[in-house]
């Protein structure tokens, strides 16, 4: 195991602390610009006057800044530790057993490892989950979560991803959920030629609000990165995409991309696209692009001339918009999860 | 069969397109329409279509009896319409034979009858297909997705022997293809024709109906039919253009 690794994640008593210094989220922080914070009860541990709590006493884990990263931890959540050995070929699928999860996973160089994350049974108003993940060089990783719609009240998903020379993770989601969440990922591409690749499907209705986070620091030479989020969403449905890329110094060759694509299917629901790009060299190609609109009206024209029902053709172009953000994924078990969800 | 009178037809600033078309088409014939650009002869199609781009005025459009003007878009075409524009829109995305299965299906659906398995949907398929000389990557392709101008006219084509309608409205099925697929898709016409069905055809050139005979050729200029004759109408604009219609009248 990496001990720098594992020694630099906080302990509980760090993490009460590092809260109790930052205080609840508020709008006026840009890690929660977009987000209903009054939805988030105030845990036991910040006490009455968290907000005045002493600066003096810093915590020992300043580099933790997010909310939702150090919920878990300091709701003394049981981690689960493990090492995936260079070289090996493993499949796997994660679960908490509880409303608060720590998974910390060691992955060797070489390592081909495609994990599922399962929805835990939880029993209270608010879940939070943490992953900190640590990539060895060459090794192929995918991530990636579809499951049913959760209804639970507010629901946290944090992932801290560290990714030596030459990894490659592939991070996808389809979320279907009815209420409030917010997945959070924090991903340093450390090593030279590491590759990280973001995908994201919400397909929402009603009064769900959905909000992603995503830092990623190119630490590192010729580190690429893509992201793709696609929305579509109906009734109330709000959903924000805050998507930060930051090119270190000396990175060159670096190559970034950021991609929003919203379809909104009723007047009320919402999107709201925060690209954010910090770049110290000069020698790196980063994009962001942001598109909302409607199905496309000559395509709905077209396939309803063929006779076919206007809500049947609507299916089918919802359907092709969903299938194209995981179509350019290798074939695996994650692609054939996805595609699977998203054909239903 | 398909009976078009007085239709007026205007875009969504006002501007009148189609000022009064008056067409009757009946079982088995062949109808070609020519017209300089900007005549009206794609709005025309797309009127009849149902296009929401397009306001219709006045005027009416029966098919078999029906009014399709008081139809939804698609049921205009599962009652027999078959428009092909000039420009077939791509979807990516959507694949081409899930497509025409669904479409095929909403039609047998409308029509009381069964669906069609997918044995039968892929012999079919495949049957229109080799008439058309696909070869099997359209089945893998989206909708229009990529292809060249002559690869969607043929892809047109091939929805049109798949749904088999009763009036087909091809508009310049004929522009995008060289030689030999003009030959192909005109074959493919006249395979699908029959003394039940009717076609009309928009064309610009005597080529296409070197292949497919027009019972009858008519020229639409500034939104109405302004002369209409037999296939030596066709070859006299070929040869003198528009200008001396209007001249003569």
């Amino acid at each position: 195991m990496n001990a720098e690794f594992i020694q630099n994640l906080p302990t509980a008593e760090q993490a009460i602390a590092r809260l109790r210094e930052l205080g609840m989220p508020r709008r006026n922080n840009e890690l929660w610009t977009f987000f209903p914070v009054a939805k988030i009860p105030t845990p036991e541990f910040m006490g009455t006057d968290f907000a005045a709590a002493p600066t003096d006493q810093a915590s020992p884990a300043p580099q933790e800044s997010d909310f939702a990263a150090l919920l878990p931890i300091a709701n003394n959540a049981r981690p689960m530790v493990r090492e995936i050995v260079a070289g090996a070929a493993e499949m796997a699928m994660l679960k908490c057993n509880n409303d608060f999860g720590h998974t910390v996973l060691e992955i060797g160089k070489g390592a081909k490892v495609s994990l599922e994350i399962l929805d835990n049974k939880v029993t209270h108003d608010i879940a939070a989950e943490r992953f900190d993940i640590n990539v060895g060089e060459n090794a192929d990783v995918e991530i990636f979560f579809a499951n049913p719609a959760c209804d639970l009240p507010l629901r946290f998903r944090h992932f801290n991803i560290n990714q030596a020379a030459g990894a490659n993770v592939r991070f996808s989601s389809i979320c279907r959920d009815t209420a409030i969440g917010r997945v959070s990922v924090e991903c340093h591409l450390k090593g030279e030629g590491a590759n990280f690749d973001y995908r994201s499907l919400h397909v929402l209705d009603g009064n769900a609000s959905q909000h992603s986070r995503l830092t990623i620091y190119h630490e590192a030479p010729r580190t690429t990165s893509t992201q793709l989020a696609r929305n579509l969403l109906s009734g109330n449905a709000h959903v924000s995409y805050d998507g930060s890329v930051i090119v270190g110094y000396d990175c060159t060759g670096v190559n970034s991309s950021q991609l929003v694509n919203t379809i909104l299917m009723s007047e009320d629901a919402s999107i709201s696209v925060k690209p954010v790009l910090k770049i110290y060299h000069d020698d790196v190609e980063c994009t962001h692009g942001n598109t909302v609109g409607e199905l496309d009206a000559e395509q709905m024209f077209y396939l309803v001339s063929r006779g076919i029902p206007k809500l049947a053709a609507q299916e089918m172009l919802m359907r092709s918009f969903a299938q194209e953000t995981f179509l350019p994924l290798p074939d695996s078990p994650a692609k054939k999860r996805l595609m699977r969800e998203v054909n239903k | 069969m398909l009976s078009i009178k007085n239709l007026k037809a205007s875009i969504e600033d006002g501007t009148q397109i189609l000022k009064g078309i008056n067409l009757e088409v009946k079982p088995g014939e062949v109808h070609a329409i020519m017209g300089p650009n900007g005549s009206g002869k794609s709005t025309l199609s797309k009127v009849i279509a149902g296009h929401p781009a397009y306001h219709v005025d006045d005027g009416s459009v029966e098919l078999d009896g029906k009014n399709l003007l008081e139809m939804e878009i698609n049921e205009r075409a599962n009652s027999g319409l078959f428009i092909s524009t000039q420009y077939p829109t791509e979807i990516p995305g959507v694949n081409n034979v899930e497509f025409l299965k669904m479409a095929l299906n909403s039609k047998r659906a409308f029509l009381g009858l069964p669906e069609m398995g997918d044995a039968e949907f892929k012999k079919l398929c495949e049957e229109k297909m080799d008439l058309l000389e696909m070869d099997a990557r359209y089945r893998e392709r989206g909708v229009n997705d990529g292809m060249s101008g002559g690869e969607k006219k043929r892809n047109e084509i091939l929805q049109m022997a798949i749904l088999d309608p009763k009036v087909s409205f091809l508009d310049e099925t004929d522009s995008g293809l060289d030689i030999d697929a003009l030959r192909i898709v005109a074959n493919g016409i006249n395979h699908i024709m029959s003394p039940e069905k009717a076609v009309i055809l928009v064309t610009h050139y005597q080529r296409l109906l070197d292949y497919i005979k027009p019972t009858y050729v008519h020229v639409l200029r500034h939104g109405k039919i302004i002369l209409s004759g037999g296939p030596e109408l066709a070859l006299k604009l070929e040869d003198q253009g528009y200008d001396w219609i209007e001249e003569a009248k």
